[in-house]
């Protein structure tokens, strides 16, 4: 049961994402940090590690290696403004939102299993 | 990592558009002095940023205020001639300030300092909610 629980594969999904979405919330913070600064270009979570992470979940195997979420330049950003800058505060701030309820909604996950866990172990609720 | 990440950056940010509003202030302050220190009009004031690696080695992006620079603009001459700045033609130098401009920096900056409170905020929330997992 324990053995299952920690390698089932939602479970160790989630801790991967946990991890990129804290990652993420930096770097929208380097975003709304540097949207008055010439010359700044918007930074996100690589493209290799969302394509990687996303060909693991749909393969449902663990086992594909995920690299880890690191902040690069965000190549699609949009238009940039007159001196340089392309961060756009209205969709840092939603993005932000979105990003913290993910995060919430992943440590529900992750606090649900452990609970369960707990719950076996116990024989009752915490 | 940081329990609360990207407070560094934040708190660069939050730095930098408080001196931008300091400047501002001072221009405000300024609008209506014809006699400085160098014996002119005041000159406005101009911050700008530029971003920079942080020095605590995150490898995020910092903010900084590269330098404020003055904004050589002539102020308009006006003609009061009871002025002890005024010239022999009893023309008065103004400084280049402009009350509009200025309030629309002030807003800026303000909107950009709630809006890295509002990072804090939100990364607090999330260090809250990992804090709870398991209970």
């Amino acid at each position: 049961m324990i053995e299952s629980l920690f390698s089932n594969p939602s479970y160790t999904a989630s801790k991967v994402l946990m991890d990129a979405t804290a990652e993420r919330h930096e770097a929208i913070a380097t975003n709304i940090a540097n949207v008055e600064t010439p010359g700044y270009k918007r930074v996100d979570i690589s493209k290799s590690f969302t394509e990687a992470f996303e060909a693991q979940v749909k393969s449902g195997d663990s086992s594909v290696a995920v690299p880890p979420a690191t902040i690069e330049e965000d190549p699609d950003a949009g238009t940039q403004r007159q001196d340089g800058n392309n961060v756009q505060m209205d969709k840092e701030l939603m993005a932000m939102s979105a990003n913290s309820l993910q995060y919430d909604t992943l440590t529900e996950f992750v606090s649900g299993s452990l609970k369960q866990l707990q719950m076996a172990i116990t024989g009752r609720s915490a | 990592m940081n329990l609360i990440s990207g407070v560094n950056v934040t708190a660069s940010a939050l730095n930098a558009e408080n001196i931008r509003m300091d400047v501002v202030a001072e221009n405000i302050a300024n609008a209506y002095t014809t006699h400085g220190p160098d014996g002119g009009a005041y000159k406005r004031k101009v911050v700008t940023f530029e971003s920079m690696l942080d020095p605590a080695g995150s490898g995020k992006s910092t903010v900084q205020v590269s330098q404020i620079g003055t904004d050589n603009t002539p102020g308009s001459m006006i003609f009061d001639p009871s002025s002890p700045d005024a010239n022999k033609q009893g023309m008065v130098e103004m400084p280049n300030v402009n009350i509009s401009t200025e309030m629309v920096d002030l807003m800026t900056a303000s909107r950009a300092y709630e809006a890295n409170l509002a990072v804090i905020r939100n990364a607090r929330q999330m260090a809250t909610k990992a804090l709870t997992i398991g209970h």
